[in-house]
């Protein structure tokens, strides 16, 4: 009677440790509303928005001074946008599924790695796509009027595979620090993001006084020409891992409310 | 034949700042059994199933679920299933997001028995969680918990905003399915009548503690209503503990502890009618006894 008691518990489990985090992967893609369909529609109306700006200032201008127009958007900062607002994606995402996944009987361990993978893949699938998107913009000539919004000086002027590498570091960075700010947010509510966001603003605003009292901004500007986009891509990794490992020990205590 | 415990807790103590939700919690609960977790509303139901799934950090004490703690435990957590009435899903998600994704964490799930419930159930699949009604967000939980099969399975009031027919095809269900597929099943209710003929063991919690661990059977025959004229009423409960008592013009009942075969015939000779309690109303008069024990103590 006993070894048939003692036996249940030895029951199959559900695959390995692999095919769990990959389940969670998978509730990410259930419905893509929040991470895929939404940012890119936004991204498609700024695009739009763009487009009918170059084109009426194009329609405004001597033809003479199109050129003058054209370079004077190489700096162009309207993809910045959709790289802040992954931020905003990761904290939607973990916030929405983190509840629903721990009903589900998932371990924070698993989910936190399988959410981690989905960020990886998210931030991969738009490289690519804002790679493309580049690249279309360049053998089009700025969409036939000119316009610059996904080739960037510095940023995204580089080779293919440089612009997806770096395309896809600042998607991972602020997936990331969107990780960390989402685990605050489902531990300590907004009282706790109030604390990080200051932290946060103290730390940056610290590091700009330094830089300022030690006049060392050229040194920095040095450092950000000599690296180019790429270099400061590679460097990108080391915070983006440390908010990675912050993101994962801060969700492991977290209860999910009601 | 003995059966395992498939839940084992010694002790078990939850915390929040001044206020103990759950206090020196010690029970057991063995396999392929249903039992109910009854008490009023902020008794600490929730917040002991909570612990039981890992879903929650025991500020101390123990728990053992197949014999192993459930905290970060895939291999436990795994073959459990917890539907709580407060259950989030994400806010953009349908109900066909919700049982496509539940199969993939369930190794036992059984898609036929999903489908039936969804038809029967009449749960719409295509519209957004936010815009459904209360009733039909429970059905959601219900056929997940139902169709989940877990080895065990936690139901937290699943039955919020379901109307009196959905409730019972849910009882009707969970009984047959139980009956087909053995599972250990928890369920936390204050409906209690509507539950008892599914009970077979009782746990009642009431301010965090445990107040009643006993099988439905022998609780149930454990007090007796005599029922009469009131002086008769009166002279037979004169030297015996009254639980709890009525009176309405000349005729009274009262509650008593449950009575040996003597004193049943000295109350029939007495002209008193014997009657049974409901569960309901037999937990109802505990839980008060028990506030007003620790009345007195304070």
């Amino acid at each position: 009677m006993t070894d048939l008691a003692i036996s249940t518990p030895a029951v199959r489990q559900r695959g390995s440790e692999w095919q769990r985090i990959w389940n969670v992967v998978r509730l990410h893609f259930v419905n893509i509303g929040t991470t895929i369909a939404v940012p890119s529609m936004i991204m498609g109306l700024i695009f739009l928005a763009n487009l009918a700006i170059w084109a009426i200032i194009r329609a405004s201008l001597a033809p003479g001074d199109r050129t003058n127009f054209s370079e004077g958007m190489q700096w162009s900062g309207s993809t910045f946008y959709i790289f802040v607002y992954m931020l905003v994606v990761a904290v939607q995402a973990i916030s929405a599924t983190f509840p629903f996944a721990l009903g589900l009987s998932t371990t924070r361990r698993d989910y936190y790695l399988g959410t981690a993978a989905s960020f990886i893949l998210l931030s991969a699938g738009y490289a690519v796509a804002l790679t493309l998107l580049s690249l279309l913009e360049e053998a089009t000539n700025g969409w036939g009027l000119g316009g610059r919004m996904f080739v960037t000086n510095y940023f995204s002027d580089g080779p293919v595979l440089e612009r997806f590498f770096v395309f896809f570091a600042v998607m991972l960075f602020f997936f990331f620090v969107g990780s960390i700010f989402a685990s605050v947010w489902m531990r300590w509510r907004a009282y706790g993001v109030i604390v990080l966001g200051v932290l946060l603003a103290a730390l940056l605003l610290g590091a700009m006084l330094l830089i300022g009292v030690t006049g060392s901004w050229g040194a920095v500007g040095d450092w950000l020409v000599s690296n180019r986009a790429l270099g400061v891509a590679w460097w990108s990794l080391l915070p983006t891992a440390l908010s990675a490992v912050a993101g994962f020990f801060l969700l492991r205590r977290v209860t999910p409310r009601n | 034949m003995t059966r395992s415990p498939v839940i084992e807790t010694e002790g078990l103590t939850r915390r929040f700042g001044d206020l103990t939700a759950v206090d020196d919690v010690t029970f057991s609960v063995q396999e392929h059994s249903i039992v109910g977790l009854l008490g009023r509303n902020g008794a600490g139901k929730t917040t002991v199933m909570q612990l039981l799934t890992g879903q929650d950090f025991a500020t101390s004490g123990e728990i053992r679920i197949f014999g192993e703690s459930p905290v970060e435990n895939a291999s436990v957590l795994s073959r459990l299933s917890f539907i709580k009435e407060s259950q989030r899903y994400p806010e953009d998600f349908k109900p066909k997001h919700v049982f496509k994704a539940a199969p993939w964490f369930f190794e036992h799930w059984n898609e036929e028995f999903a489908q039936e419930l969804i038809e029967e159930f009449r749960l719409p699949l295509n519209r957004r969680i936010k815009k459904l009604s209360r009733g039909q967000l429970s059905a959601v939980g219900v056929i997940v918990g139902l169709a989940a099969r877990a080895p065990l399975t936690f139901f937290d009031e699943p039955y919020l905003g379901l109307d009196a027919v959905a409730r019972q095809s849910f009882y009707d269900h969970l009984l047959a399915d139980y009956a087909r597929h053995p599972r250990t099943i928890v369920l936390s209710t204050h409906l209690i009548d509507e539950v008892s003929d599914l009970l077979e063991h009782v746990l009642v919690i009431d301010d965090g503690r445990i107040i009643i661990d006993q099988d439905a059977e022998s609780l149930r025959g454990s007090v007796t209503t005599v029922a009469g004229p009131r002086h008769a009423v009166e002279r037979f409960v004169e030297h015996r503990e009254v639980l709890a008592s009525d009176r309405l013009g000349g005729l009274a009942t009262a509650t008593l502890e449950a009575l040996t075969p003597a004193e049943r015939r000295e109350a029939a000779d007495a002209g008193l009618e014997l009657g049974g309690v409901s569960l309901q109303q037999l937990i109802v008069r505990r839980t008060r006894a028990h506030a007003s024990e620790f009345g007195a103590e304070s």
